[in-house]
Protein backbone atom coordinates (compact mmCIF):
# COMPACT_ATOMS: atom_id res chain seq x y z
CA UNK A 1 0.00 0.00 0.00
CA UNK A 2 3.05 2.54 1.04
CA UNK A 3 4.51 1.34 -1.91
CA UNK A 4 1.71 1.93 -4.36
CA UNK A 5 1.16 5.36 -2.58
CA UNK A 6 4.87 6.60 -3.43
CA UNK A 7 4.33 5.40 -7.04
CA UNK A 8 0.96 6.74 -7.74
CA UNK A 9 1.96 10.39 -5.99
CA UNK A 10 -1.76 11.36 -4.85
CA UNK A 11 -0.51 14.56 -2.83
CA UNK A 12 1.42 15.95 -5.10
CA UNK A 13 -1.43 16.12 -7.69
CA UNK A 14 -3.99 17.39 -4.73
CA UNK A 15 -0.48 20.15 -4.47
CA UNK A 16 -0.51 20.97 -7.39
CA UNK A 17 -4.23 21.10 -8.36
CA UNK A 18 -4.45 23.76 -5.18
CA UNK A 19 -1.64 25.47 -6.73
CA UNK A 20 -2.77 25.80 -10.00
CA UNK A 21 -5.90 26.83 -9.36
CA UNK A 22 -4.40 29.74 -7.45
CA UNK A 23 -2.44 30.74 -10.37
CA UNK A 24 -5.41 30.25 -13.09
CA UNK A 25 -7.59 32.24 -10.80
CA UNK A 26 -4.81 34.94 -10.08
CA UNK A 27 -3.62 34.94 -13.94
CA UNK A 28 -7.10 36.00 -15.09
CA UNK A 29 -8.23 38.51 -12.42
CA UNK A 30 -4.89 40.36 -12.21
CA UNK A 31 -5.56 44.19 -12.98
CA UNK A 32 -7.30 47.46 -11.67
CA UNK A 33 -10.55 46.80 -13.41
CA UNK A 34 -11.80 44.45 -11.30
CA UNK A 35 -11.49 46.23 -8.00
CA UNK A 36 -13.75 49.15 -9.66
CA UNK A 37 -15.85 46.98 -10.44
CA UNK A 38 -15.75 45.03 -7.26
CA UNK A 39 -14.71 41.85 -8.03
CA UNK A 40 -12.63 40.06 -6.40
CA UNK A 41 -9.11 40.74 -6.45
CA UNK A 42 -6.12 39.06 -5.64
CA UNK A 43 -4.24 42.11 -3.56
CA UNK A 44 -3.93 45.61 -2.74
CA UNK A 45 -1.64 47.67 -5.31
CA UNK A 46 -1.43 50.22 -2.38
CA UNK A 47 0.38 53.47 -3.36
CA UNK A 48 -1.49 53.38 -7.20
CA UNK A 49 -4.92 52.16 -5.49
CA UNK A 50 -6.21 53.51 -2.13
CA UNK A 51 -6.39 51.01 0.63
CA UNK A 52 -10.07 50.55 2.01
CA UNK A 53 -10.03 51.27 5.92
CA UNK A 54 -12.27 50.13 8.81
CA UNK A 55 -14.07 52.61 9.78
CA UNK A 56 -12.75 52.46 13.34
CA UNK A 57 -9.23 52.69 12.03
CA UNK A 58 -6.79 54.65 14.36
CA UNK A 59 -4.94 57.16 12.43
CA UNK A 60 -3.30 60.61 13.95
CA UNK A 61 -5.12 62.50 16.06
CA UNK A 62 -6.43 65.67 14.82
CA UNK A 63 -8.80 68.68 16.42
CA UNK A 64 -12.03 69.71 15.10
CA UNK A 65 -13.52 73.02 14.39
CA UNK A 66 -17.63 73.62 14.69
CA UNK A 67 -19.74 75.30 11.87
CA UNK A 68 -18.44 78.62 13.42
CA UNK A 69 -15.26 77.60 12.87
CA UNK A 70 -14.44 77.70 16.39
CA UNK A 71 -11.88 75.43 18.20
CA UNK A 72 -14.94 72.72 19.78
CA UNK A 73 -11.74 71.85 22.35
CA UNK A 74 -12.82 73.52 26.01
CA UNK A 75 -9.42 72.56 28.22
CA UNK A 76 -11.45 70.17 30.38
CA UNK A 77 -7.79 68.19 30.30
CA UNK A 78 -9.14 64.90 29.92
CA UNK A 79 -7.31 64.09 27.49
CA UNK A 80 -4.04 65.62 28.92
CA UNK A 81 -5.20 63.57 32.29
CA UNK A 82 -5.93 60.06 30.56
CA UNK A 83 -3.06 59.75 27.68
CA UNK A 84 -1.14 56.60 28.83
CA UNK A 85 2.56 58.26 27.46
CA UNK A 86 1.56 61.86 27.80
CA UNK A 87 2.00 63.05 24.53
CA UNK A 88 -0.80 65.50 25.02
CA UNK A 89 0.33 69.55 26.67
CA UNK A 90 -2.51 72.04 26.71
CA UNK A 91 -2.56 75.47 27.91
CA UNK A 92 -5.72 77.31 29.14
CA UNK A 93 -6.67 81.23 28.13
CA UNK A 94 -9.46 83.01 27.64
CA UNK A 95 -10.58 84.67 24.33
CA UNK A 96 -13.14 87.68 23.16
CA UNK A 97 -16.94 86.21 22.92
CA UNK A 98 -16.01 82.96 24.00
CA UNK A 99 -17.62 81.71 26.86
CA UNK A 100 -15.96 78.49 27.82
CA UNK A 101 -11.32 78.06 27.87
CA UNK A 102 -9.40 78.49 24.73
CA UNK A 103 -6.39 76.26 24.32
CA UNK A 104 -3.72 78.83 23.42
CA UNK A 105 -1.86 75.26 23.51
CA UNK A 106 -2.55 72.21 22.45
CA UNK A 107 0.81 70.36 21.49
CA UNK A 108 0.31 67.17 20.62
CA UNK A 109 3.49 64.51 19.82
CA UNK A 110 3.56 61.96 17.49
CA UNK A 111 6.79 60.28 18.17
CA UNK A 112 5.69 58.78 21.09
CA UNK A 113 2.11 58.76 20.48
CA UNK A 114 0.73 54.36 20.61
CA UNK A 115 -2.43 55.14 19.43
CA UNK A 116 -4.90 53.77 21.47
CA UNK A 117 -7.65 56.23 21.65
CA UNK A 118 -7.94 56.78 25.24
CA UNK A 119 -8.05 60.85 24.38
CA UNK A 120 -11.04 60.66 21.63
CA UNK A 121 -13.30 58.58 24.47
CA UNK A 122 -12.37 60.47 27.08
CA UNK A 123 -13.38 64.14 25.44
CA UNK A 124 -16.87 64.77 26.54
CA UNK A 125 -17.50 67.47 23.54
CA UNK A 126 -16.17 65.71 20.82
CA UNK A 127 -13.67 67.95 20.00
CA UNK A 128 -10.89 65.16 18.53
CA UNK A 129 -10.94 62.53 16.48
CA UNK A 130 -8.13 59.99 15.03
CA UNK A 131 -8.42 60.38 11.60
CA UNK A 132 -7.41 57.95 9.21
CA UNK A 133 -4.18 59.08 8.05
CA UNK A 134 -1.41 55.89 8.76
CA UNK A 135 1.58 57.57 6.27
CA UNK A 136 3.21 59.25 9.39
CA UNK A 137 6.77 58.37 8.39
CA UNK A 138 8.95 62.44 8.17
CA UNK A 139 12.72 63.06 7.93
CA UNK A 140 13.02 65.66 10.31
CA UNK A 141 12.02 64.92 14.57
CA UNK A 142 10.22 68.06 14.51
CA UNK A 143 7.45 66.97 12.48
CA UNK A 144 6.20 65.02 14.62
CA UNK A 145 4.90 67.84 16.93
CA UNK A 146 1.59 69.32 16.08
CA UNK A 147 0.48 71.83 17.86
CA UNK A 148 -2.09 74.65 17.13
CA UNK A 149 0.90 77.70 17.53
CA UNK A 150 3.68 78.88 15.41
CA UNK A 151 5.40 76.28 13.16
CA UNK A 152 3.00 73.75 14.64
CA UNK A 153 -0.01 74.89 13.13
CA UNK A 154 -0.90 71.26 11.72
CA UNK A 155 -3.76 69.69 14.63
CA UNK A 156 -6.52 70.94 12.48
CA UNK A 157 -5.32 68.96 8.92
CA UNK A 158 -4.27 65.87 7.96
CA UNK A 159 -0.46 65.78 7.86
CA UNK A 160 0.81 66.47 4.15
CA UNK A 161 2.03 63.49 2.30
CA UNK A 162 4.93 62.98 -0.57
CA UNK A 163 3.56 61.73 -3.87
CA UNK A 164 4.77 58.64 -4.89
CA UNK A 165 2.25 57.22 -6.72
CA UNK A 166 3.01 56.24 -10.66
CA UNK A 167 -0.80 56.34 -11.19
CA UNK A 168 -2.38 58.55 -13.85
CA UNK A 169 -4.72 61.73 -12.52
CA UNK A 170 -7.80 59.02 -12.74
CA UNK A 171 -6.26 57.55 -10.17
CA UNK A 172 -5.43 60.30 -7.95
CA UNK A 173 -9.01 61.11 -7.07
CA UNK A 174 -9.24 59.08 -4.64
CA UNK A 175 -7.28 60.31 -0.72
CA UNK A 176 -4.93 58.11 0.32
CA UNK A 177 -6.79 58.36 4.05
CA UNK B 1 9.88 11.25 -42.70
CA UNK B 2 12.00 9.94 -45.35
CA UNK B 3 15.84 10.35 -44.91
CA UNK B 4 17.15 14.09 -45.99
CA UNK B 5 18.85 13.92 -49.36
CA UNK B 6 21.99 15.97 -48.73
CA UNK B 7 22.33 19.20 -51.21
CA UNK B 8 25.53 20.00 -52.24
CA UNK B 9 27.44 23.08 -50.48
CA UNK B 10 30.61 24.32 -50.77
CA UNK B 11 31.90 24.43 -47.11
CA UNK B 12 31.79 28.50 -46.96
CA UNK B 13 28.49 27.25 -47.73
CA UNK B 14 27.72 24.86 -44.59
CA UNK B 15 30.01 27.30 -42.33
CA UNK B 16 27.71 29.82 -43.11
CA UNK B 17 24.51 28.04 -42.86
CA UNK B 18 25.89 26.29 -39.33
CA UNK B 19 26.57 29.99 -38.53
CA UNK B 20 23.03 30.85 -38.63
CA UNK B 21 21.31 27.97 -36.99
CA UNK B 22 23.62 28.30 -34.38
CA UNK B 23 23.04 32.35 -33.90
CA UNK B 24 19.55 31.14 -34.01
CA UNK B 25 19.27 29.13 -31.25
CA UNK B 26 21.38 31.17 -29.01
CA UNK B 27 18.94 33.65 -29.71
CA UNK B 28 16.42 31.47 -28.69
CA UNK B 29 18.16 30.48 -25.04
CA UNK B 30 19.46 34.42 -24.77
CA UNK B 31 15.53 35.24 -25.01
CA UNK B 32 13.69 32.24 -23.19
CA UNK B 33 15.77 32.17 -20.37
CA UNK B 34 15.22 36.20 -18.84
CA UNK B 35 11.72 35.56 -19.68
CA UNK B 36 12.02 32.60 -17.72
CA UNK B 37 13.39 34.57 -14.69
CA UNK B 38 10.29 36.80 -14.95
CA UNK B 39 7.94 34.35 -15.54
CA UNK B 40 9.54 32.46 -12.46
CA UNK B 41 8.90 35.63 -10.46
CA UNK B 42 5.11 36.37 -12.10
CA UNK B 43 4.09 32.51 -12.22
CA UNK B 44 5.25 31.89 -8.52
CA UNK B 45 3.95 35.34 -6.85
CA UNK B 46 0.05 34.78 -8.73
CA UNK B 47 0.33 30.97 -6.84
CA UNK B 48 1.19 33.09 -3.56
CA UNK B 49 -1.56 35.47 -4.41
CA UNK B 50 0.72 38.25 -5.07
CA UNK B 51 1.70 40.10 -8.22
CA UNK B 52 5.22 39.83 -9.03
CA UNK B 53 7.30 42.76 -10.23
CA UNK B 54 4.99 45.13 -11.55
CA UNK B 55 7.57 48.39 -11.75
CA UNK B 56 11.00 48.89 -11.76
CA UNK B 57 12.85 50.93 -9.51
CA UNK B 58 13.76 55.18 -10.13
CA UNK B 59 10.44 56.49 -8.97
CA UNK B 60 7.87 58.49 -10.72
CA UNK B 61 9.78 60.94 -12.47
CA UNK B 62 12.13 60.62 -15.94
CA UNK B 63 12.56 57.40 -17.97
CA UNK B 64 11.67 55.09 -15.52
CA UNK B 65 8.54 57.13 -14.29
CA UNK B 66 7.44 56.70 -17.74
CA UNK B 67 7.79 52.84 -18.07
CA UNK B 68 6.32 52.79 -14.34
CA UNK B 69 3.47 54.77 -15.74
CA UNK B 70 3.10 52.63 -19.08
CA UNK B 71 3.60 49.58 -17.19
CA UNK B 72 0.73 50.55 -14.82
CA UNK B 73 -1.48 51.48 -17.64
CA UNK B 74 -0.97 47.92 -19.03
CA UNK B 75 -2.68 46.81 -15.54
CA UNK B 76 -6.14 47.45 -16.98
CA UNK B 77 -5.97 44.96 -19.10
CA UNK B 78 -6.49 40.83 -17.99
CA UNK B 79 -3.63 38.79 -19.93
CA UNK B 80 -1.32 41.91 -20.47
CA UNK B 81 -0.91 42.82 -17.04
CA UNK B 82 1.14 39.52 -16.77
CA UNK B 83 3.67 41.59 -18.58
CA UNK B 84 4.28 44.29 -15.54
CA UNK B 85 7.67 44.46 -14.78
CA UNK B 86 8.94 42.91 -17.64
CA UNK B 87 11.82 45.54 -18.06
CA UNK B 88 12.87 43.63 -14.81
CA UNK B 89 14.78 41.23 -16.43
CA UNK B 90 16.44 43.41 -19.00
CA UNK B 91 17.87 45.31 -14.57
CA UNK B 92 18.60 41.66 -13.60
CA UNK B 93 21.10 40.85 -16.63
CA UNK B 94 23.06 44.41 -16.34
CA UNK B 95 23.01 43.58 -12.37
CA UNK B 96 24.67 40.15 -13.45
CA UNK B 97 27.20 42.01 -16.01
CA UNK B 98 27.92 44.64 -14.41
CA UNK B 99 29.03 43.26 -10.81
CA UNK B 100 32.19 43.25 -9.01
CA UNK B 101 33.61 40.19 -9.69
CA UNK B 102 35.18 38.64 -6.54
CA UNK B 103 37.44 36.00 -6.06
CA UNK B 104 38.17 34.27 -2.99
CA UNK B 105 42.24 34.43 -2.09
CA UNK B 106 42.73 30.78 -1.08
CA UNK B 107 40.41 29.75 -4.08
CA UNK B 108 42.07 27.64 -7.15
CA UNK B 109 41.84 30.67 -9.56
CA UNK B 110 42.30 28.08 -12.71
CA UNK B 111 39.42 25.49 -11.38
CA UNK B 112 37.61 28.64 -10.39
CA UNK B 113 37.35 30.25 -14.20
CA UNK B 114 36.90 26.83 -15.69
CA UNK B 115 33.58 25.73 -13.56
CA UNK B 116 31.43 28.15 -14.91
CA UNK B 117 32.39 27.12 -18.25
CA UNK B 118 32.35 23.62 -17.94
CA UNK B 119 28.77 23.83 -16.71
CA UNK B 120 27.71 26.06 -19.59
CA UNK B 121 29.39 24.39 -22.64
CA UNK B 122 27.86 21.45 -22.26
CA UNK B 123 24.45 22.75 -21.69
CA UNK B 124 24.37 25.12 -25.03
CA UNK B 125 26.23 22.10 -27.10
CA UNK B 126 23.71 20.04 -26.37
CA UNK B 127 21.35 21.86 -29.08
CA UNK B 128 23.49 20.92 -31.65
CA UNK B 129 21.30 17.57 -31.90
CA UNK B 130 18.21 18.77 -30.53
CA UNK B 131 15.71 19.03 -33.67
CA UNK B 132 13.35 22.03 -33.85
CA UNK B 133 11.48 21.05 -36.71
CA UNK B 134 12.02 17.57 -38.37
CA UNK B 135 12.49 19.10 -42.28
CA UNK B 136 13.23 22.47 -43.88
CA UNK B 137 12.44 25.48 -42.39
CA UNK B 138 12.40 27.55 -45.51
CA UNK B 139 14.79 28.80 -47.98
CA UNK B 140 16.56 31.69 -48.67
CA UNK B 141 15.87 33.89 -51.68
CA UNK B 142 18.21 33.10 -54.63
CA UNK B 143 19.70 37.34 -54.31
CA UNK B 144 20.83 36.29 -50.50
CA UNK B 145 25.16 36.71 -50.94
CA UNK B 146 26.75 33.53 -49.63
CA UNK B 147 23.62 30.90 -49.06
CA UNK B 148 20.92 32.01 -51.68
CA UNK B 149 19.00 29.41 -52.68
CA UNK B 150 19.62 27.04 -49.80
CA UNK B 151 16.99 25.56 -47.83
CA UNK B 152 17.22 25.91 -43.56
CA UNK B 153 16.94 22.64 -41.55
CA UNK B 154 14.82 22.92 -38.50
CA UNK B 155 17.80 20.90 -37.03
CA UNK B 156 21.75 21.22 -36.85
CA UNK B 157 23.04 18.33 -37.12
CA UNK B 158 21.41 14.69 -37.69
CA UNK B 159 23.92 12.32 -36.28
CA UNK B 160 22.65 8.88 -35.75
CA UNK B 161 23.85 8.82 -32.00
CA UNK B 162 22.01 12.19 -31.32
CA UNK B 163 20.65 11.12 -27.90
CA UNK B 164 23.72 9.22 -26.87
CA UNK B 165 25.72 12.73 -27.66
CA UNK B 166 23.10 14.41 -25.40
CA UNK B 167 22.95 11.95 -22.78
CA UNK B 168 27.48 12.30 -23.14
CA UNK B 169 27.37 15.77 -22.85
CA UNK B 170 24.17 16.54 -20.01
CA UNK B 171 26.71 14.49 -17.45
CA UNK B 172 29.64 16.66 -18.21
CA UNK B 173 27.43 19.85 -16.71
CA UNK B 174 27.94 18.11 -13.46
CA UNK B 175 31.99 18.56 -13.11
CA UNK B 176 30.84 22.19 -13.52
CA UNK B 177 29.53 22.29 -10.84
CA UNK B 178 31.64 19.47 -8.57
CA UNK B 179 34.64 21.56 -9.71
CA UNK B 180 33.40 25.12 -8.54
CA UNK B 181 32.26 23.85 -5.64
CA UNK B 182 35.68 22.65 -4.57
CA UNK B 183 38.01 25.42 -6.02
CA UNK B 184 35.78 27.62 -3.74
CA UNK B 185 37.82 26.64 -0.76
CA UNK B 186 34.70 27.02 1.46
CA UNK B 187 32.43 24.42 3.08
CA UNK B 188 29.30 25.07 2.04
CA UNK B 189 30.38 24.93 -1.15
CA UNK B 190 31.80 22.07 -0.67
CA UNK B 191 28.97 20.15 0.66
CA UNK B 192 26.77 21.35 -2.20
CA UNK B 193 29.06 20.22 -4.77
CA UNK B 194 29.31 16.98 -3.06
CA UNK B 195 25.66 16.48 -2.74
CA UNK B 196 25.03 17.19 -6.21
CA UNK B 197 27.43 14.79 -7.98
CA UNK B 198 25.64 12.53 -5.62
CA UNK B 199 22.62 13.01 -6.70
CA UNK B 200 23.64 13.63 -10.50
CA UNK B 201 25.05 10.15 -10.30
CA UNK B 202 22.09 8.61 -9.08
CA UNK B 203 19.53 9.95 -10.85
CA UNK B 204 21.59 9.67 -14.26
CA UNK B 205 21.06 6.10 -14.12
CA UNK B 206 16.94 6.34 -14.20
CA UNK B 207 17.00 9.59 -16.93
CA UNK B 208 18.86 7.14 -18.85
CA UNK B 209 16.64 4.30 -18.48
CA UNK B 210 13.92 5.76 -18.59
CA UNK B 211 14.87 7.49 -22.37
CA UNK B 212 15.89 3.82 -23.19
CA UNK B 213 12.09 3.08 -23.68
CA UNK B 214 11.53 5.17 -26.50
CA UNK B 215 15.09 4.36 -27.92
CA UNK B 216 13.73 0.34 -27.80
CA UNK B 217 10.24 1.21 -29.30
CA UNK B 218 11.88 3.39 -32.51
CA UNK B 219 15.27 1.33 -32.62
CA UNK B 220 17.16 4.47 -33.09
CA UNK B 221 19.41 7.03 -31.64
CA UNK B 222 19.05 9.31 -34.38
CA UNK B 223 17.16 12.67 -32.04
CA UNK B 224 14.80 13.50 -35.54
CA UNK B 225 13.90 9.79 -36.56
CA UNK B 226 12.76 8.97 -32.68
CA UNK B 227 10.90 11.92 -32.11
CA UNK B 228 8.63 11.98 -35.71
CA UNK B 229 8.78 7.72 -35.04
CA UNK B 230 7.60 8.29 -31.46
CA UNK B 231 4.50 10.35 -32.52
CA UNK B 232 3.28 9.06 -35.42
CA UNK B 233 4.52 5.35 -35.94
CA UNK B 234 4.03 3.36 -32.94
CA UNK B 235 1.42 0.61 -31.85
CA UNK B 236 -1.79 1.84 -29.69
CA UNK B 237 0.07 -0.12 -26.88
CA UNK B 238 3.23 2.26 -27.04
CA UNK B 239 1.10 4.67 -25.03
CA UNK B 240 1.83 2.84 -21.52
CA UNK B 241 5.51 3.13 -21.83
CA UNK B 242 5.39 6.83 -22.61
CA UNK B 243 3.23 7.63 -20.22
CA UNK B 244 5.12 5.81 -17.52
CA UNK B 245 8.43 7.25 -18.93
CA UNK B 246 7.24 10.43 -19.29
CA UNK B 247 6.42 11.24 -15.39
CA UNK B 248 9.89 9.19 -14.50
CA UNK B 249 12.16 11.05 -17.18
CA UNK B 250 10.49 14.58 -15.83
CA UNK B 251 11.21 13.35 -11.85
CA UNK B 252 14.77 12.97 -13.25
CA UNK B 253 14.87 15.57 -15.18
CA UNK B 254 14.05 17.63 -12.15
CA UNK B 255 16.76 15.98 -10.21
CA UNK B 256 18.91 16.46 -13.09
CA UNK B 257 18.37 20.31 -13.45
CA UNK B 258 19.15 20.87 -9.29
CA UNK B 259 15.45 22.36 -9.59
CA UNK B 260 13.14 22.01 -6.86
CA UNK B 261 12.30 20.19 -5.16
CA UNK B 262 15.37 18.50 -5.56
CA UNK B 263 17.44 21.58 -5.40
CA UNK B 264 19.70 19.81 -2.64
CA UNK B 265 22.98 21.41 -4.10
CA UNK B 266 22.37 25.16 -3.19
CA UNK B 267 19.46 24.44 -0.53
CA UNK B 268 19.68 28.05 0.66
CA UNK B 269 18.39 27.04 4.25
CA UNK B 270 21.06 24.68 5.19
CA UNK B 271 24.03 25.79 2.43
CA UNK B 272 23.99 29.10 2.23
CA UNK B 273 23.51 28.94 -1.97
CA UNK B 274 25.31 25.87 -2.20
CA UNK B 275 28.15 25.41 -4.62
CA UNK B 276 27.93 29.00 -6.41
CA UNK B 277 27.99 30.67 -2.76
CA UNK B 278 31.18 32.02 -3.39
CA UNK B 279 30.46 33.35 -6.87
CA UNK B 280 29.61 36.77 -8.15
CA UNK B 281 28.90 38.64 -11.08
CA UNK B 282 29.03 37.40 -14.66
CA UNK B 283 30.78 33.88 -12.75
CA UNK B 284 27.62 33.76 -11.44
CA UNK B 285 25.71 34.39 -14.07
CA UNK B 286 27.06 31.81 -16.69
CA UNK B 287 25.81 28.90 -13.86
CA UNK B 288 22.71 30.73 -13.83
CA UNK B 289 22.30 30.40 -16.99
CA UNK B 290 23.54 27.22 -17.87
CA UNK B 291 21.21 25.78 -15.05
CA UNK B 292 18.07 27.31 -16.68
CA UNK B 293 19.34 26.60 -20.07
CA UNK B 294 19.44 22.71 -18.73
CA UNK B 295 15.91 23.18 -17.78
CA UNK B 296 15.33 24.04 -21.76
CA UNK B 297 17.02 20.72 -22.79
CA UNK B 298 15.10 18.94 -20.03
CA UNK B 299 12.09 20.00 -21.67
CA UNK B 300 13.22 19.82 -25.18
CA UNK B 301 14.08 16.08 -24.61
CA UNK B 302 10.78 15.59 -22.58
CA UNK B 303 8.85 17.31 -25.57
CA UNK B 304 10.24 15.09 -28.06
CA UNK B 305 10.54 12.15 -26.74
CA UNK B 306 7.01 11.82 -24.90
CA UNK B 307 4.87 14.51 -25.06
CA UNK B 308 4.53 14.09 -29.52
CA UNK B 309 7.27 16.43 -30.31
CA UNK B 310 6.27 18.23 -33.27
CA UNK B 311 3.15 16.98 -33.53
CA UNK B 312 0.33 18.35 -31.84
CA UNK B 313 -0.92 15.16 -29.49
CA UNK B 314 1.25 13.74 -26.87
CA UNK B 315 1.97 10.46 -25.83
CA UNK B 316 1.90 8.71 -29.55
CA UNK B 317 -1.52 9.48 -30.18
CA UNK B 318 -0.53 11.26 -33.15
CA UNK B 319 -1.22 7.96 -35.00
CA UNK B 320 -4.91 8.36 -34.51
CA UNK B 321 -5.09 11.65 -36.09
CA UNK B 322 -5.81 10.68 -40.35
CA UNK B 323 -3.14 12.39 -42.56
CA UNK B 324 -6.19 13.88 -44.35
CA UNK B 325 -6.55 16.17 -41.16
CA UNK B 326 -4.95 19.21 -42.86
CA UNK B 327 -2.64 21.14 -40.41
CA UNK B 328 -3.39 18.76 -37.34
CA UNK B 329 -1.65 16.00 -38.88
CA UNK B 330 1.77 18.15 -39.80
CA UNK B 331 4.55 18.85 -37.32
CA UNK B 332 4.74 22.75 -36.86
CA UNK B 333 7.69 24.16 -34.93
CA UNK B 334 4.90 26.11 -33.16
CA UNK B 335 3.98 22.68 -31.07
CA UNK B 336 7.45 21.70 -30.35
CA UNK B 337 7.97 25.43 -28.94
CA UNK B 338 4.79 25.45 -26.98
CA UNK B 339 5.09 22.49 -25.37
CA UNK B 340 8.11 23.30 -24.22
CA UNK B 341 7.00 26.23 -23.08
CA UNK B 342 4.36 24.20 -21.22
CA UNK B 343 6.89 22.26 -19.44
CA UNK B 344 8.96 24.98 -18.14
CA UNK B 345 5.48 26.45 -16.80
CA UNK B 346 5.53 22.81 -15.36
CA UNK B 347 9.01 23.76 -13.76
CA UNK B 348 8.17 26.61 -12.26
CA UNK B 349 4.72 25.18 -10.73
CA UNK B 350 6.11 22.67 -9.18
CA UNK B 351 8.69 25.15 -7.51
CA UNK B 352 5.65 26.55 -5.96
CA UNK B 353 4.18 23.95 -4.83
CA UNK B 354 6.33 21.36 -2.97
CA UNK B 355 8.95 21.96 -0.66
CA UNK B 356 12.30 20.14 -0.78
CA UNK B 357 13.28 16.39 -0.32
CA UNK B 358 15.84 15.64 2.55
CA UNK B 359 18.95 14.17 1.31
CA UNK B 360 17.67 10.54 2.52
CA UNK B 361 14.56 10.40 0.88
CA UNK B 362 16.37 12.03 -2.41
CA UNK B 363 18.67 9.15 -2.47
CA UNK B 364 15.69 6.24 -2.02
CA UNK B 365 13.67 7.78 -4.45
CA UNK B 366 16.22 7.71 -6.92
CA UNK B 367 17.43 4.29 -6.06
CA UNK B 368 14.41 2.10 -4.61
CA UNK B 369 11.53 3.68 -6.64
CA UNK B 370 12.95 5.44 -9.99
CA UNK B 371 15.51 2.48 -11.74
CA UNK B 372 13.01 -0.45 -10.20
CA UNK B 373 10.11 1.72 -12.04
CA UNK B 374 12.20 2.23 -15.07
CA UNK B 375 13.31 -1.15 -15.53
CA UNK B 376 10.01 -2.38 -15.63
CA UNK B 377 8.72 0.74 -18.03
CA UNK B 378 11.95 -0.74 -20.24
CA UNK B 379 10.45 -4.03 -19.87
CA UNK B 380 6.77 -3.16 -21.00
CA UNK B 381 8.75 -1.51 -23.94
CA UNK B 382 10.10 -4.15 -25.16
CA UNK B 383 7.25 -6.24 -24.89
CA UNK B 384 5.33 -3.61 -27.13
CA UNK B 385 8.22 -3.62 -29.45
CA UNK B 386 8.00 -7.53 -29.43
CA UNK B 387 4.46 -7.88 -30.17
CA UNK B 388 4.35 -5.23 -32.79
Amino acid sequence: MSLLRTLIPFDIYNGLKLTGRYFGRNFFSANRKKVKANLKHITVEYPEVPIHLAPRFRGRLQMLRDEQGEIKCICCLACERICPTQVITIEKDKKEGRKLPFPKVYTFEMERCIFCEFCVEACGYDSIILNHQFELAAYDREDFSHGTEGAFQNMFKPTPIGTFSVAGDDDANAPHY
Amino acid sequence: MMQMTPIPMTIVQTLVMALIQIIAILAFIFVLVPMLTFAERKVIGYVQVRLGATRIAGGNRGLTGAVNKLMWWMGHFPVISFFRGLPIFMADGLKLVTKEDIMPAKADKFVFWLAPILCMVPAFAVFAAVTFYPGVLGVFPAWFPIVGGLPVTGYMTDINVGLLYILGLASVGVYGIVLGAWASNSKYPLLGGLRSAAQVISYEVPLTLSLLAPVILTGSLNFRTMSVDLATKMTPWAIIPLFIGFFAYLTCGFAETNRVPFDLAEAESELVSGFHTEYTGMKFGWFFLSEYTNMIVVSALATAFFLGGHYLLPFGLQQFVPASAGWIAQPHLIFFIGKIGFLLFVFLWVRATLPRYRYDQLMSVGWKYFIPLTLVNLFIAGLVRFMA
